[in-house]
């Protein structure tokens, strides 16, 4: 198995190649399905993992748990990862799923919640090649809540075609959606992002937030914010901003004497920082920053 | 050391708004440009700094005696241009004290590299002479200060720099009566014959602090009038009024204009 350096050693690693399985955490494993039991960080590394069609997670009543998902590939693969998350659990979930070469990958993570549950995800996708990613959200317990981050850095000719969908089947329950789009060269970015609340599911709010910048001429980023409301007492909004570069917030940066890689470098890296700053693990957020970098730096910076 | 502006017609737009400007400011001088809203005061200082929207359409800007219009944005700054902004841009995401850094970094050799303790120490000092407070290195750039913040953060960069020609447009719009007499001391303390300072201001009472040796009065795109202190205290008193009536220029404002096919209610 090809292995991020990092994580060789770790502790609480859990991870897949179809050949073998390496379970540092003891984890509870029967073939595909995880169980999660005692509250902990751990690292779930796929390389080239597709030997079942969907694996399956489970975060055990009341357990507190942080997954870092990360997955490497250089073929195509079709995979769905299904989260249970029972009674008062606790997740927070970062993925990134990223390829050695240009390739393709079909991914549903569908997640379902129960009562008082609170599920955050943080999502990078930094993919050469093309994505279809469905992440589903069903919020079935009261007061379940959920917080989607997701950072996208598209280059070349990569395309992405991501649907994210929230369904309030309960009362009271809350989601979050916030979208962070960067395409250059030719890349390809779209999205689909909708909050549906069922009537009688009152006091529910469902509230998403799409930005994204375009920094080449040839690249494309559209985004179609979806809410389907069937209740008067709740709170929904959209929003979304999608445009190139602020020029006025590259002059100021220029009429202090940045060269203009540098500023645009600088007001990139603003634009993702808040993003990374959420992710806890020192290592796990400087391997992300130089993949963006590697992937943004060559062309974005001249044009 | 000299900044020289010379004939210089500038247009925003289409719309002409620097008509036939012309200064000139030497190393040590302090100016102060007086004038009525919209008479193009943002703009000279704007367009010396190579803001992209404005374009210049005849004349020159010498630095040294070297034009500069062709150079960029960067360049000018680096070639010791700053400039103060009336209106400082908000940039999310990127802290302060990265930004200042990188203004720092840029300045330098390449064989040069940053001391980063004497840069932490200068930047806290800079901070404190300005009484900004201690979280402002982390906060981002600009976002959220209120107004008399992003004003002392512009003060901040100019002594974090050290320009050769700084212009400082209505930087005393926002400050509280206490903050105006400190930026007023900093900006002070840091004159020297190595900087030649441009003051665009409407009120008297920057000048109570920063006292200029030269007061000009620019109206519809030109300076019509330059003079010594007894200037601001008139203006103070009197507005432009005289001004224009002294040298005969006619009011655009009052071109007789008719309200044409506005929609109104029976
Ligand atoms: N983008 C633009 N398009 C058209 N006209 C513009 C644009 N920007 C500025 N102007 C006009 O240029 C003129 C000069 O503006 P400028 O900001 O230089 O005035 P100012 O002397 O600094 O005024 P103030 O004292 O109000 O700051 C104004 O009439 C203004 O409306
Ligand atoms: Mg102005």
């Amino acid at each position: 198995m090809e292995m991020l350096n990092f994580l060789k050693d770790n502790p609480y690693l859990i991870a897949f190649d179809n050949i073998e399985t390496i379970n540092n955490a003891n984890i509870a494993i029967k073939d595909n399905h995880l169980t999660f039991n005692k509250g902990n960080e751990f690292f779930v590394f796929l390389d080239n993992f597709d030997k079942f069609n969907s694996l399956n997670f489970t975060i055990k009543k009341e357990q507190d748990i942080k997954i870092y998902l990360i997955t490497y590939q250089s073929r195509k693969i079709e995979i769905d990862y299904n989260f249970e998350l029972q009674e008062k659990a606790n997740l927070k979930i970062f993925t990134n799923f990223s390829s050695r070469r240009k390739t393709f990958l079909n991914a549903n993570l569908k997640f379902t919640l129960a009562k008082n549950a609170k599920l955050t995800v943080l999502s990078a996708l930094t993919f050469n090649g093309e994505v279809k990613l469905n992440e589903t959200v069903n919020l079935n317990g009261l007061n379940a809540t959920v917080d989607i981050d997701l950072l996208n850095v598209g280059g070349k000719t990569s395309k992405y075609y991501v649907n994210q969908d929230v369904f309030h089947n309960e009362k009271a329950t809350i989601s979050n959606i916030d979208n962070w789009l960067i395409a250059t060269d030719q890349a390809k970015l779209a999205y689909s992002v909708s909050g549906s609340i069922q009537k009688g599911k009152e006091f529910s709010k469902c509230r998403q937030s799409n930005k994204g910048i375009m920094l080449s001429d040839s690249c494309e980023i559209m985004v179609e914010p979806k809410l389907f409301i069937d209740e008067y007492n709740v709170e929904a909004s959209h929003g979304a901003a999608i445009g190139q570069m602020d020029e006025l917030q590259l002059y100021y940066l220029l009429s202090r004497g940045l060269t203009e890689n540098d500023a645009r470098s600088l007001i990139i890296s603003g634009y993702i920082n808040p993003f990374i700053s959420l992710i806890d693990n020192k290592e796990i957020a400087t391997q992300l920053t130089s993949q963006i970098s590697r992937l943004i730096r060559r062309k974005a910076y001249n044009e | 050391m000299t900044l020289e502006i010379k004939d210089l017609y500038v247009s925003i737009e289409d719309n002409l708004i620097l008509k036939g400007l012309n200064l000139t400011v030497n190393g040590g001088e302090t100016h102060a440009i007086m004038g009525p809203n919209g008479t193009g005061k943002s703009t000279l200082a704007q367009i010396c700094m190579g803001h992209p929207s404005y374009k210049i359409e005849s004349g020159d800007i010498l630095l040294d005696g070297e034009s500069i219009i062709e150079k960029t944005v960067d360049e000018r700054s680096r070639l010791g241009l700053f400039l103060a902004m009336q209106n400082p841009i908000e940039v999310p995401g990127v802290t302060n004290f990265d930004f200042v850094k990188a203004a720092i970094q840029t300045r330098m050799k390449k064989d040069e590299h940053l001391r980063i303790g004497r840069f932490i120490l200068k930047f806290e000092k800079a901070s404190e002479d300005l009484k900004m407070g201690k979280g402002l290195a982390h906060r981002f750039l600009n976002q959220g200060f209120s107004g008399g913040e992003k004003k002392r953060n512009e003060i901040l960069q100019m002594k974090m720099l050290n320009p050769r020609f700084a212009f400082l447009d209505e930087i005393d719009s926002g400050l509280d009566v206490d903050a105006l007499k400190l930026v007023g001391q900093n900006v002070t303390e840091l004159k020297s014959p190595e900087l030649g300072l441009i003051l665009i201001t409407h009120y008297q009472r920057l000048l109570d602090y920063i006292i200029p040796d030269y007061v000009h009065i620019m109206i519809n795109g030109k300076i019509v009038m330059t003079g010594k202190e007894e200037l601001i205290n008139r203006i103070d008193q009197e507005g432009y009024d005289w001004v224009k009536k002294e040298l005969g220029i006619e009011d655009l404002e009052t071109k007789p204009y008719s309200l044409g096919t506005c929609p109104s209610k029976h």
